[in-house]
């Protein structure tokens, strides 16, 4: 228990220094900005409390939002990507369930499922946010451009580290 | 009493998410505001510590090239001098008349955080309140514009960049003095866009645009960008693509331009309005 928690602890921090020291400073012509930080939400257990999940996703919000200087955007998005997490596993679950004290891994459930996982909580999260950056509907489907290609690019990135994470 | 602890029990996750999403809210609706950065200022000064010590690595990273803007920086000067004292020595001044007095003020400052790959960037400057910063001074950098001073603590300022879409600058294009409101529509952080400028006007690839100091916040004659590209669009305006002469990518070293006739100017305005 206290094992796990001290590794997501370092996921946590891991993730947030390769957010605001690589990831943000990514300049592809102001369409895609990724945003891996959000990779730690999606990698909680899935049994976790659902209340715990929101909390954590506030809390790694508030982070992004203090160390970008923007007020609340970052952390709008994560609060929702963390609500809508639970359903998602729901919608999405494999034949048998989810075995029990398991994380949403690649290596437990397979690439496609965790592709399908993946794609549709970024795709919210990047929604919410780049929309609430604007806060304007003036540029629709220029903003709906910037979404797809910055989420293609990070949910690129995610399994590229997932990858990773399952050669060790 | 009963039935409410059922009901909450019930939909606990969906009020603990209603109320984190208020709170986020209540940020956003504070915070997006660029004229109320209270929630901004604050927030940032807490990282400020960690993002000067980011800054200290990189301008160390970049001494060369900052050194060589510098020396050119200090030739103009050098040379703007020369004609000045020129021109002073060849009237004789003996009347303090306030026509001839001083109207902007330079700060040097350097840029402590930056970003450009949002929709709405801001720059953080280590000058604040008591180095005489105060919100809606002008910030340029090496003779070309950069953004205006949105929020001061008393060490720090924060800046709305050019690269911002809530940015309006009113500007001119030099050759013909046509002026129209510059802004940036937030795709390529090289380009800005200049709108209102009448068909009829002829508008080459190339031309100066410069600032109109109309806003009593940027002195006239500031350089912004050239033309890169025009096109006549339905009405009767172009749409001008200016190439911006700042790189915000690597802007360090800026100029903080303080207007002060800036009280005067406005409260005459105001009587005719």
């Amino acid at each position: 228990m206290i094992n796990s928690i001290l590794r997501f602890v370092l996921i946590f921090i891991l993730l947030i220094l390769l957010q605001i020291l690589l990831f943000n400073n990514i300049q592809f012509s102001g369409y895609v900005n990724p945003y891996v930080y959000l990779m730690f939400i999606l990698l909680l257990p899935v049994e976790i409390p659902s209340w715990v999940l929101l909390l954590l996703s506030f809390a790694t919000g508030l982070v992004m939002d203090i160390f970008s200087g923007s007020a609340g955007m970052h952390t709008s998005a994560t609060v929702l990507a963390g609500f809508v997490r639970p359903y998602v596993l729901r919608l999405i679950s494999p034949r048998d369930g989810y075995e029990t004290g398991s994380d949403p891994s690649m290596v437990t459930y397979g690439f496609r499922w965790f592709f399908t996982y993946v794609l549709l909580i970024v795709l919210v999260h990047h929604t919410t946010l780049f929309y609430l950056e604007v806060f304007r509907f003036a540029d629709f489907f220029r903003t709906m451009l910037r979404v797809l290609l910055s989420s293609l690019f990070t949910v690129t990135f995610i399994l590229l580290i997932e990858y990773y994470r399952r050669g060790k | 009493m009963r039935s409410l602890l059922n009901f909450l029990a019930r939909y606990d996750n969906l009020i603990i998410f209603l109320i984190l999403e208020g709170i986020t809210i209540y940020l956003l609706a504070s915070g997006n505001n660029y004229q109320n950065t209270r929630v901004v200022n604050g927030i940032r000064s807490l990282t400020h510590g960690i993002e000067e010590k980011i800054n200290n690595t990189r301008t160390y990273l970049n001494l060369r090239e900052i050194n060589e803007n510098l020396a050119a920086e200090n030739i103009a000067l050098r040379n703007s001098i020369g004609r000045l004292v020129k021109r002073e020595n060849s009237l004789f001044f003996s009347v303090s008349d306030s026509i001839y007095r001083q109207q902007y003020l330079h700060t040097p400052a350097e840029v402590i955080d930056n970003s450009i790959n949002r929709q709405k960037n801001f720059f953080t400057l280590n000058k604040g309140r008591s180095q005489g910063v105060e919100v809606e001074m002008a910030v340029t950098s090496g003779e070309s514009v950069a953004g205006v001073i949105v929020g001061c603590s008393e060490n720090f300022s924060v800046a709305m960049s050019l690269l911002n879409i809530d940015f309006r600058l009113s500007a001119r294009i030099k050759s013909n003095g046509y002026f129209g409101s510059l802004s940036w529509d937030g795709r390529d952080y090289r380009n800005a866009v200049l709108s209102e400028i009448p068909q009829h006007v002829t508008v080459n690839v190339g031309d100066t645009i410069e600032t109109t100091g109309y806003s009593a916040i940027f002195p006239e004659g500031i350089m912004i960008g050239t033309v890169s590209d025009y096109e006549k669009k339905g009405g009767d305006f172009y749409i001008i693509a200016v190439t911006m002469q700042t790189d915000f990518k690597k802007i360090h070293f800026v100029d903080i331009i303080g207007n002060m006739k800036k009280t005067e100017q406005l409260d005459l305005e105001k009587l005719f309005q």
